[in-house]
């Protein structure tokens, strides 16, 4: 159900099959793939059509990879390359998946070989939350329950090396992101906390900054496209726009308030919006079942920690009926900026589309 | 619980460290239970202004008789090292339940309530410290003062301290122990290589890695040295063999320790260290050097003073000790394991070996590799590894590449090696991780110290190996020790979210 907004959400595909809640989705970045992975221990791809001025993408189920995780599958993610995907399972691994060459592989088919555990990473004493590649794809970041956050370096054959062990958080950590263009390192966690952390070139990663403000668990984050924000979502309810003010400091600057329930996913996009001075889309959702969409442009005033204008554009309630929504993500390939993917408790993945109104 | 000031870490990173709270169930010897009122449900806990626990009934009715004010204090829980040590709850080094048990307190009062020496229940106070514990010690000390003082002054400091104020009866340091314990890693080593055992050897000496790695990773364990540490060869050497000089019995005798490490209580209480015959252990208590400078302070003892008959270096005068003393090992300041095969391997070579070291990101992982130079054909090829990152890396490589690879790898827990081994910031109440103080550790570990007799030699080397024919059990039995995977009992539900 949307509400009367610039911009509506309509539906493009309902991916059925997982028999458990969905926990996450990830866009392959240079193919036309989404992935799912769930409670079943399952990892999920659909091949979409490649979007035409008339059609919109059609989606369909190509593989199942059962993983060989022992417990829930909570999070995937691709490398930028688009050929690798991580896993982070509750069965304390992270898994590296890669598709297994075939004599008659064609360039960028999506079809191909399949999908086999290239490399484990173990190392997390207990459940995994989350895992994230960096945007060169030679650094990987994991969290765990276990209150840490590592890094690891992406060697050739799928060989990795722990490059840091980050221990700053004093609870479970929830979430790990990476900078779009520089190798900064974000981490969110049930202490109400987010960290951020860079590698010292004589010495190791450390946590260069604490951001404080939410008042309970940060379930997400996410950086802007530019570099120069940072969203998170809570189970205070609300999103935060953190603005990078000086190399190294950050401060919340925005709270945009517009859900009833905890938040517990936030993806920021570049966006197909128009207005000047544009930063992108912001997009939440979480236990209210509710996906809002957001978009912030540049302050007028220019000193360093103006807040950006916000404005709510669009909402749609309701997203997986009765259910909690997992995740929400904005699809990151040039000509999709609209696109959106949701994972919920329904075991379903939704894929989303946001057009005027 | 309340932890002492130097346990309380925090914004450490690349230590291994309590992961999670303590899951251990803590029994209590219950006394008689007090009869319930009828109907009279439930009592409720109360926390005094000291911390104490007391339970009180509901209606202010007392529970217990004995004490006017209708309260009844409840015992505080106690955990013991053998509890860490049997739980896989959580991965941790400097296991900081643990401590009253094995704390300067504890040595005071037994050297307290030791009989006279005419006693026959008398017991023979013996103390051993660890090279690295001198070298911080002579950093504390050289910082207030312009000369560089050596680790000999210091060592005649601390056992003039330890025998006159505090009454042991013999002090020795662990640098002979070391010396057993390096040839016999080197015997192990080639045993390992002639198709005994598994390569790469990995150190045995650092008990924060050997903890890990039974709780965490158990797949490592065949690949762990079984040659003991130098600080449970002193407490062989000293409970075993000179007692029996001493006519003692091993329960005769009490053994303090002082190490750069607090993981060394933990080691020093392992069961494989514990005499059942005579229930006692080879070292019967394990202090930190910050708890060695807390007794001076506390017995007004000034280190930077110097001491009567106090030398610059050896040799010392002919009623000095019956080990040899200060043995320097070149190499690395956490025991030189890895250098000490590297000689072994030039020494006995007959080609000509070439090492080159690369540095592997930092200081903390090195890879050695000897190759012939003639041929080229690496002969060895090793690495010391540490930190919990690196530890992770060789935890991986081994994993991965079995038989591969590298043949030795020296592993210590803590970034910077022993001389960084988690309370040595403490001396100057500097941060733990203090890479600016662990420097002047090191310097000072490595001053003036005589180079002969230098790692072991070939002849050494030989003639342990001759004497390993005619009593290997004998000496495994004395030097060598096993280890055990911790099978996890943590289940989910039982763990605070």
């Amino acid at each position: 159900m949307n509400i009367d907004l610039l911009y509506k959400i309509e539906s493009v595909a309902e991916l059925q099959g997982h028999e458990e809640r969905t926990w996450h989705v990830s866009w392959n970045p240079t193919k036309p793939l989404l992935a799912s992975c769930s409670a079943d221990k399952s990892v999920r791809l659909y091949a979409y059509s490649e979007l035409t001025e008339s059609c919109d993408p059609k989606f369909s189920h190509i593989t199942s990879i059962p993983t060989g995780h022992s417990k829930t599958v909570r999070a995937l993610a691709w490398a930028p390359s688009g050929k690798t995907f991580a896993t982070a399972s509750f069965d304390s691994n992270i898994g590296i998946w890669e598709q297994e060459a075939t004599s008659d592989y064609e360039g960028d088919d999506v079809s191909g070989g399949e999908w086999e555990c290239a490399s484990l990473l173990e190392g997390h004493e207990t459940e995994c939350k989350s895992v994230a590649y960096s945007s060169s794809g030679t650094l990987l970041a994991s969290c765990s329950r276990d209150k840490t956050v590592w890094v690891w370096e992406v060697h050739p054959d799928s060989d990795f090396e722990c490059m840091g062990v980050l221990m700053d958080h004093t609870q479970d950590v929830k979430c790990v992101a990476w900078h779009p263009t520089e190798e900064i390192l974000a981490s969110a966690s049930y202490d109400d906390s987010i960290k951020l952390y860079i590698d010292d070139p004589s010495d190791d990663w450390f946590c260069f900054t604490t951001l404080t403000g939410h008042t309970s668990t940060v379930w997400s984050i996410c950086f802007a496209p530019s570099g120069n924000y940072l969203v998170s979502g809570s189970d205070d309810c609300t999103v935060r726009i953190w603005k990078r003010v000086s190399e190294h400091q950050w401060e919340c600057v925005s709270v945009l308030e517009g859900h009833e329930r905890s938040v517990y996913s936030v993806s920021w996009g570049v966006g197909k919006g128009d207005v000047e001075g544009g930063l992108g889309w912001v997009a939440s959702t979480g236990s209210d079942g509710r996906i809002n969409v957001w978009e912030l442009s540049e302050s007028s005033d220019m000193s360093a920690n103006a807040p950006p204008k916000n404005k709510l554009i669009a909402r749609i309630s309701s997203a997986h009926g009765v259910n909690d929504v997992n995740t929400v993500v904005w699809c990151p390939r040039p000509g999709y900026e609209e696109f959106l993917a949701t994972g919920g408790d329904d075991a379903t993945a939704k894929v989303w589309k946001v057009v005027k109104a | 619980m309340a932890f002492s000031g130097a346990l309380t870490l925090t914004d450490l990173n690349d230590f291994i460290t309590p992961s999670q709270a303590c899951i251990k169930p803590v029994e209590q010897v219950k006394p008689q239970e007090v009869a319930k009122e009828p109907g009279g449900a439930s009592t409720e806990i109360q926390i005094d202004s000291s911390g104490s626990y007391y339970e009180v009934s509901v209606n202010g009715l007392p529970q217990n008789k004995t004490n006017g004010i209708g309260a009844k204090k409840l015992e505080q829980a106690q955990i013991s090292l053998n509890d860490c040590l049997a739980c896989s709850g959580c991965i941790t080094s400097a296991e900081s339940v643990l401590i009253t048990l094995q704390s300067h307190t504890e040595v005071l009062n037994f050297l307290e309530s030791n009989p006279d020496v005419s006693s026959p229940s008398h017991k023979v106070p013996v103390l051993s410290i660890a090279p690295q514990c001198l070298a911080s010690l002579a950093a504390s000390i050289s910082s207030s003062s312009s000369t560089p003082i050596t680790l000999h002054r210091v060592y005649c400091r601390v056992q003039a301290f330890c025998s006159q104020v505090l009454g042991f009866e013999h002090i020795y340091d662990t640098t002979f122990a070391r010396h057993i314990a390096l040839l016999e890693h080197a015997q192990e080593f080639q045993e390992r290589r002639a198709g005994g055992g598994k390569l790469p050897m990995l150190a045995s000496a650092c008990p924060g890695w050997i903890c890990y790695a039974e709780k965490a990773h158990a797949e490592m364990l065949p690949f762990i040295a079984r040659t003991k540490s130098p600080q449970q060869i002193i407490g062989t050497l000293v409970k075993e063999w000179l007692g029996e000089k001493w006519g003692k019995k091993p329960n005769e005798i009490y053994h303090v320790s002082v190490m750069p490490c607090y993981d060394k209580k933990l080691e020093a209480s392992r069961q494989d260290f514990h005499n059942e015959i005579y229930s006692t252990r080879d070292v019967d208590c394990v202090i930190t050097t910050g708890e060695l400078e807390l007794m001076m302070r506390e017995k007004g003892w000034d280190l930077s003073v110097p001491v009567q008959d106090e030398l610059e270096s050896l040799p010392r005068g002919p009623a000095g000790s019956v080990f040899p003393e200060l043995m320097n090992h070149p190499g690395t300041s956490s025991g030189s394991y890895l250098q000490s095969l590297i000689d072994m391997h030039t020494s006995t070579s007959p080609d000509t070996l070439d090492l080159s070291v690369r540095t592997v990101r930092s200081s903390d992982y090195e890879e050695y590799t000897l190759k012939k130079r003639e041929s080229g054909e690496v002969v060895f090829k090793g690495a010391k590894c540490y930190g919990f990152r690196n530890l992770q890396n060789v935890v991986r490589k081994v994993g991965r590449e079995a038989g591969k690879g590298y043949d030795y790898v020296e592993v210590m827990a803590c970034p910077g090696g022993c001389v960084n081994g988690g309370v040595e910031g403490e001396m100057q109440n500097a941060k733990w991780g203090d890479k600016e103080w662990t420097k002047r550790v090191e310097e000072a570990y490595w001053h003036n110290l005589p180079t002969p007799p230098a790692s072991p030699n070939l002849s050494a080397e030989t003639r342990m190996a001759n004497e390993a024919d005619r009593a290997k059990s004998r000496r495994q039995r004395l030097f060598r020790t096993q280890y055990k995977a911790v099978e996890s009992e943590v289940i989910g539900l039982a763990v605070k979210w």
